[in-house]
């Protein structure tokens, strides 16, 4: 059997969820960028009316257009890998990259709610799986684990092996575990050989991920 | 007239608050609810400018708030294209906003028309 278990309506959904939140960022960077080289030209505008143009005032905005084609060009490439997860159903992935773009794709929802979403501990760990699904149940994991979660707080996931798959740790550093159980993504986490696990003496939720079964 | 802009995006609210000034428009601002909420408490502002999408407070529940407190205050609403269906569902008829990017002289028209 091939893991293909987002050709529906929830994967589409997620899809769009995901291209909403990238392209409202993108509409913030270009918002940036707009007033930026507004105050530039009218530093310029008052510099013809006689004004002295004070250099660090330029080199401010300047550097604030920068940052933001920076911050917008990350952004891209991350939509580009996200739309990219959708050109196979199943090859060998690397975890630690699926992570990383996981956690940026997810990081407005986290900001939204002023909780701190950071990669922790990761090893090198790769799976045949399906690149899109995995996402998508990573970005739910942590979503749920978000939701159980207090403004302030941070949440923390890393990686490791295990026997035929890989586990994801979240934890809230000096909080109780804070994914409790895969309610709101419990179709996909069994499509996917997943299941949730909890040790409340660590504060640790594990999020356990089979390898793919079948062939291409 | 003082104005209070309030955008999570420092860079923004704080570049469009300098360009407001350059046109002789008095606006100080924030990049949170809580200190819009803390401000407007000190300094009468006859229009604020709000995010819709803001950490904590969104754009309308600030509003719904400081409105409560200030109910003369006139409000116009900032909006990234995401976010226009949460404002259409949560805010009246005749609410005033703009898409981001914005440009100044229209803010300040809106200002104005708000203002009265």
């Amino acid at each position: 059997m091939t893991q293909t278990t987002s050709n529906s309506r929830e994967g589409l959904q997620f899809f769009g969820r995901i291209s909403a939140s990238v392209s409202h960022e993108i509409k913030n960077v270009f918002a940036v960028i707009n007033e930026s080289a507004g105050l530039i030209e009218d530093f310029t505008l008052m510099a013809d009316r006689g004004m002295p143009i004070q250099p660090d005032r330029l080199k401010s905005a300047a550097n604030s257009i920068q940052g933001q084609v920076r911050r917008g060009d990350t952004i891209i490439k991350n939509m580009n890998a996200f739309a990219h997860s959708t050109d196979e159903a199943v090859r060998e992935l690397d975890l630690v990259e699926a992570l990383d773009l996981t956690v940026a794709l997810t990081t407005r929802i986290a900001d939204m709610k002023q909780i701190r979403l950071t990669s922790g501990d990761c090893q090198a760990v790769s799976l045949v799986t399906n690149p899109f699904d995995l996402t998508r149940l990573l970005h739910s994991s942590i979503v749920a684990a978000l939701d159980c979660m207090q403004a302030g707080d941070t949440l923390v996931i890393g990686l490791k092996s295990v026997s035929g798959g890989a586990s994801f740790s979240l934890s809230a550093p000096g909080k109780d575990a804070p994914l409790k159980n895969d309610e709101s993504f419990s179709p996909l986490a069994q499509a996917m050989n997943a299941s949730v696990t909890v040790d409340e003496d660590t504060g640790t939720s594990e999020l356990r991920v089979l390898a793919a079964t079948g062939s291409k | 007239m003082k104005v209070l802009l309030v955008d999570d995006e420092v860079e923004l609210v704080s570049a469009m608050a300098e360009r407001l000034e350059f046109r002789g428009v008095d606006a100080d601002w924030t990049d949170n609810g809580e200190a819009a909420l803390e401000m407007a408490s000190r300094t009468d502002y006859a229009v604020a400018v709000l995010d819709m999408k803001m950490p904590r407070l969104s754009g309308l529940d600030l509003m719904e708030r400081l409105s409560s407190q200030h109910p003369d205050m006139k409000f116009i609403f900032l909006s990234g294209h995401g976010s226009e269906a949460d404002f259409k569902a949560g805010c009246a008829a005749g609410c005033n906003y703009l898409i981001k990017p914005i440009q100044i002289d229209d803010l300040i028209a809106r200002i104005n028309q708000v203002a009265g």
